[in-house]
């Protein structure tokens, strides 16, 4: 009974993080940026979402969509305020430019949690369940809300392969996490690849924001929590493979629920952060990395 | 070992995974000699020295320095033990003065010694002045010409008076007279004693030089002896030239006469400091096919990434009647200028099918339809491996598989970067076969950069030299076989 | 020693030193308060410079270091209650083997992994002192039974000269011949082995000393405090506040450290009234730098002396 309680809560958790996830490892795949303020991204879909469900009566669907897309803008307002300058700043040495922009969006995002909590809250904010109910699973109760949101997160990933694998559009993503200059020689601009890229990622980054406040709740200060268990992620599944990133979603989703119902909530963080240790030492490049 | 070998590297063999960078190597190198290492690229010189100075791993043979095996050695202990290296492109630390720069190299690898000996200051600035640097001694790097950096580099690697002296590409980027002074500088090291190895990949630049010649291809030796004998052996002249010298005879000479499709006016291009083009100036008609003709380094790549946009330049470049400067690079292509460029630039991890599909994005559905069908019957090695991944296909395929790619996007003018390199005489053949092919079946015009001048002359209707960053020579075919022919290597 | 009299930055050092030892005179105790804090976070900054401009290995968790060497130190005065001076004697050593840890994988790491390196390092951190609540006060933190002094002028005098001690120790470090082998093994690995250097082994030792200096001005900030929590030394947002510090200050001038701690910390509090906006204000402001500024104060004015 606890076994199958595990394997559905821990399913439906970890096919959140694979979401958000997902799309942290695609901007660094196509566009060489470790995005520090992802978390804060998810959380301001959270938050506009829950108010725009609220305080504005839209009521819960519209106010996921307006959630997602708040993410969209606050992941655009991120490309072009803080990492764009920083990449094209003839002030900063090449070779300095990752360092400065890993600053700059850890930077922003202590802004963004900052500033949400002064607009608006820093209690965590919670959105009405997509579907009332619970159902059983096998005799496991489960909230109908839960299911919707695993089915949710399953539809996403659906059309994000069908994007990358079977439209051209998505080809040329694929093509410029491979080859950014072979790319630029077939005629096509990179900035334009890239505007793409990061449309992509705010959408994937609200709806796993909008869809966690409904799920656990979400607030302004887990903002950081939120980016660390991103990276966690993607670093465990190899940076820039966004299939190795479903995979260690799930991974660190099971891992983290086991924890949590067999030995400590408060300890849920703990065994996925030693798996992360353990695979930096032995195998750097992750999973399903490439290097 | 006679009294005078100061290194000695027998059967040395490096493999990277499954590429055999080095071959079975032995080489002797002794005191008050300059050893010139020539090969063309991938031929693994640069390897062979990398070996040498404990940079990269050994896989197989050992390498002797005096009485000891250095084979294992990580490279601060070969260093320590008396050997220098200039490497090919310039390192200096830019927050430092030149003559700190020098201190650096004649200070202890302590962790303790805080402050310099006393003597140390004074040592540095007679080697700057050794090498010429005395006038810019605290001057920071980023302000220095680029002769001075490569004075500088000279400066480090002979600080602490090694008796093996390693040079990388000693004359790329330089002026006929820098090259003079460096090689005085390079005898002045030899004159000492000290044994010098030169790796290069032009004989010609350091046959004046060099005592002897070690030739080198695919990562084996092909010829030994001195630079005359090496110049004339007839293997290296293949590898170097591709064979003999014949000009097709059908060429059509019009293409000259016609107004030009490319124009490059005096473009040049610095390379941080160095002048890797010197106001290069070439005109192509439409339809034509030039070759331009030179040595790996000799400037072909930057001219051809100038040409795509992919390089800052000075000059003007017209192609069509448009203005190149007012596009981007991925606009340049757009526009009808491709480049199959020598790294070829595949999406590895994407299938044939897909790769040749990106180039086609820009046409309509039927006609890249049309052109996929035609390029598949060029290129019938491809059809048999459509759904394979890019990076599974030998050399050759990927080439011809670039070259697919790039005619997919139905160019006006197509720029084929080295396509030769590294590819069995099998495959050239069927390339120069499809070449053919497609100049008969369409008006594209075709710019070719090559080193393998037998691959080059048959297809073109006009030939340019580059050497050194400059064209030296202009015209067709047939004169290019009198005139240049011997005289090239 | 010529190259150690020649930096203009020891010049405007100097003055600084001035003007802070005569601050007392006038100051009030919460100004001195507010310094002497900002002063420990000097060092801190410092010590970050030293391994990221020197060695060239960017740690984005200087917490770690600093939390490891302030816990070790809070949790043996509870517990034993030796000499203050043990106490943080035991912090700088268990910083130092710290140090060493992360310097594994840098030496194995490259770019962005290591850096991630270091996060993980804080969060592991983090967690362990909530799960051994026990000992380590957990979310809420500790009290530590010893003080240096509830006098605010003679904590002020204590990390005054803490801080002008290790800034003569940082700065002369990194100007010495071991800071020139530093940052060539920073700035280009194979060159500085080419060169007769043993690059692994300079950037172990410059971890060390990065993580003995944190270490200790860790441990020094809980006694002046009298209290360690997570939040005070652990959190990744103190992390960030170091290397912006440094940033802002100048990277590679090590001095430069000092100055951005001071212009950060008076900043936050003379920013209080806006209550949680400060932190708002703060980052905004260090984010424009970085666009703006990236060469930081110091950094800026050290760089107009070098145009010749």
């Amino acid at each position: 009974m606890l076994g199958l309680q595990i394997l559905i809560d821990g399913f439906a958790i970890s096919s959140l993080y694979a979401i958000g996830a997902m799309g942290f490892t695609l901007i660094f795949g196509v566009s060489g940026v470790l995005n520090l303020s992802h978390g804060g991204i998810m959380a301001i879909a959270a938050v506009i979402g829950w108010l725009a469900a609220g305080d504005l009566g839209l009521g819960t669907y519209l106010g996921t969509l307006v959630g997602v897309i708040a993410g969209l803008v606050a992941s655009y307002v991120t490309y072009f305020v803080v990492i764009l300058p920083i990449q094209r700043s003839r002030a900063i040495p090449r070779d300095e430019t990752e360092i400065f922009i890993l600053t700059g969006t850890l930077l922003w995002g202590i802004m963004i949690q900052v500033g949400l909590a002064w607009l608006f809250t820093d209690n965590p904010v919670t959105m009405r369940p997509l579907i009332e109910g619970v159902t059983y699973i096998a005799g496991v109760r489960t909230p109908r809300n839960e299911i919707m949101i695993a089915v949710i997160c399953w539809v996403v990933i659906g059309l994000l392969w069908l994007l990358v694998n079977r439209t051209p559009a998505g080809k040329r993503l694929l093509a410029a996490s491979i080859n950014p200059r072979g790319l630029t020689l077939l005629g096509f601009d990179l900035s334009r690849i890239y505007f793409f890229v990061w449309g992509i990622y705010g959408v994937l980054a609200g709806v796993a924001g909008v869809l966690l406040a409904s799920f656990l709740g979400v607030s302004s200060a887990s903002a950081g929590q939120l980016t660390a268990s991103a990276f966690s992620i993607v670093v465990l599944g190899g940076l820039g493979s966004v299939s190795g990133s479903l995979v260690a979603a799930y991974v660190v989703g099971y891992l983290e629920t086991i924890t949590a119902y067999l030995i400590a909530p408060t300890l849920r963080p703990i065994p996925a952060l030693l798996l992360l240790v353990l695979v930096i030492y032995v195998r750097p490049q992750g999973i399903l990395g490439r290097r | 070992m006679s009294a005078s070998v100061r290194l000695k590297v027998e059967s040395l063999t490096k493999r990277y995974g499954g590429l055999v960078a080095v071959k079975n190597v032995s080489l002797e190198l002794h005191a008050g000699e300059i050893l010139g290492l020539i090969g063309p690229n991938g031929s693994g010189k640069s390897t062979v020295m990398k070996l040498v100075m404990g940079i990269e791993p050994v896989t197989g043979g050992t390498i002797t320095l005096g009485d000891a095996d250095i084979t294992r050695w990580p490279s601060h202990r070969v260093a320590r033990a008396g050997v220098g290296i200039v490497f090919q492109h310039s390192r200096p630390l830019h927050r430092q003065t030149v003559l700190e720069n020098i201190k650096l190299a004649l200070l202890p690898d302590s962790l303790l010694r805080l402050f310099a000996d006393r003597d140390v200051d004074t040592r540095a600035r007679a080697i700057a002045d050794r090498v010429g640097l005395s006038a810019v001694v605290n001057r920071h790097p980023s302000t220095l010409p680029f002769a001075d950096l490569r004075r500088m580099e000279m400066a480090k690697a002979i600080a602490r008076d090694p008796q093996v002296v390693l040079i990388d590409e000693p004359f790329a980027g330089l002026t006929l007279s820098e090259v003079a002074a460096f090689s005085d500088l390079i005898r002045g090291f030899r004159d000492e004693g000290r044994a010098v190895l030169l790796v290069d990949h032009n004989v010609k630049s350091v046959a004046a030089l060099v005592d002897r010649v070690f030739a080198m291809y695919l990562g084996e030796r092909i010829a030994e002896g001195t630079a005359e004998e090496v110049m004339r052996d007839p293997t290296v002249r293949r590898v170097y030239l591709g064979g003999e010298i014949t000009a097709s005879l059908k060429r059509d000479q019009a293409g000259a006469a016609k107004p030009p499709f490319l124009k490059v006016e005096d473009v040049s291009v610095l390379y941080g400091k160095a002048q890797a083009l010197d106001k290069v100036s070439i005109r192509v008609g439409q339809g034509e096919f030039v070759s331009i003709v030179g040595l790996n380094g000799a400037g072909k790549t930057t001219l051809f990434n100038a040409m795509s946009g992919l390089l800052p330049h000075s000059g003007k470049i017209t192609f069509d009647g448009q203005d190149l400067s007012r596009l981007t690079a991925g606009g340049i292509a757009r526009f009808g200028l491709v480049q199959c460029p020598e790294s070829r630039e595949l999406f590895g991890d994407m299938s044939v099918e897909e790769n040749l599909d990106l180039g086609g994005q820009h046409l309509t559905v039927a006609r890249r339809r049309e052109q996929h069908d035609w390029l598949l019957e060029l290129f019938p090695i491809l059809r048999e491996r459509r759904t394979q991944a890019a990076r599974t296909l030998s050399g050759g395929e990927q080439q011809m598989l670039a070259i697919a790619r790039a005619l997919m996007m139905d160019p006006k003018l197509l720029i084929l970067d080295e396509p030769t390199l590294g590819l069995a005489p099998v495959i050239l053949e069927q390339l120069g076969r499809a070449l053919e092919r497609l100049r008969e079946k369409s008006p594209i015009t075709v710019v070719l950069g090559e080193q393998n001048v037998t691959f080059a002359l048959p297809h073109a209707d006009r030939v340019y030299v580059l050497e050194h960053a400059r064209i030296v020579w202009e015209g067709d075919p047939m004169r290019f076989a009198k005139e240049m022919g011997t005289g090239y290597l | 020693m010529k190259n150690l009299l020649r930096s203009p930055a020891l010049y405007i050092a100097i003055v600084v030193a001035i003007v802070a030892a005569l601050l007392p005179l006038w100051a009030s105790a919460y100004l001195l308060g507010i310094l002497t804090v900002a002063y420990y976070f000097g060092v801190f900054s410092m010590s970050w410079d030293l391994l990221f401009g020197f060695a060239g290995e960017v740690n984005f968790g200087p917490t770690f270091l600093i939390g490891l060497g302030a816990y070790t130190a809070a949790i043996l005065d509870n517990q034993f209650g030796p000499p203050i001076f043990v106490c943080v004697l035991a912090g700088a050593v268990v910083a130092v083997l710290g140090g060493l840890l992360l310097a594994v994988p840098a030496l194995r790491l490259s770019g962005p992994y290591f850096g991630l390196v270091t996060l993980v390092a804080v969060l592991l951190l983090q967690n362990a002192i909530v799960i051994f609540a026990h000992w380590t006060g957990g979310e809420i933190g500790m009290t530590v039974p010893d003080i240096l002094s509830i006098d605010a002028t003679e904590n002020y005098w204590y990390s005054l000269a803490f801080l002008i001690v290790c800034a003569i120790l940082l700065f002369g470090l990194s100007r010495s011949a071991v800071g020139l082998i530093l940052q060539a093994s920073g700035q280009d690995r194979i060159e500085a082995q080419a060169l007769g250097f043993n690059v692994t082994k300079h950037k172990i030792a410059a971890f060390c000393v990065s993580a003995l200096f944190s270490g200790v001005a860790g441990a020094m900030l809980i006694f002046y405090m009298g209290t360690a929590s997570v939040d005070t030394v652990i959190d990744i947002s103190i992390g960030v506040q170091v290397i912006i510090a440094a940033v802002l200050g100048g990277r590679r001038t090590i001095l430069g450290g000092v100055l951005g701690s001071i212009f950060l910390i008076l900043a936050t509090e003379f920013l209080r009234p806006l209550g949680q906006l400060n932190t708002f204000v703060v980052s905004a402001v260090a984010l424009a730098a970085i666009l703006f500024f990236p060469d930081g104060l110091l950094g800026y004015v050290l760089r107009a002396g070098q145009r010749e």
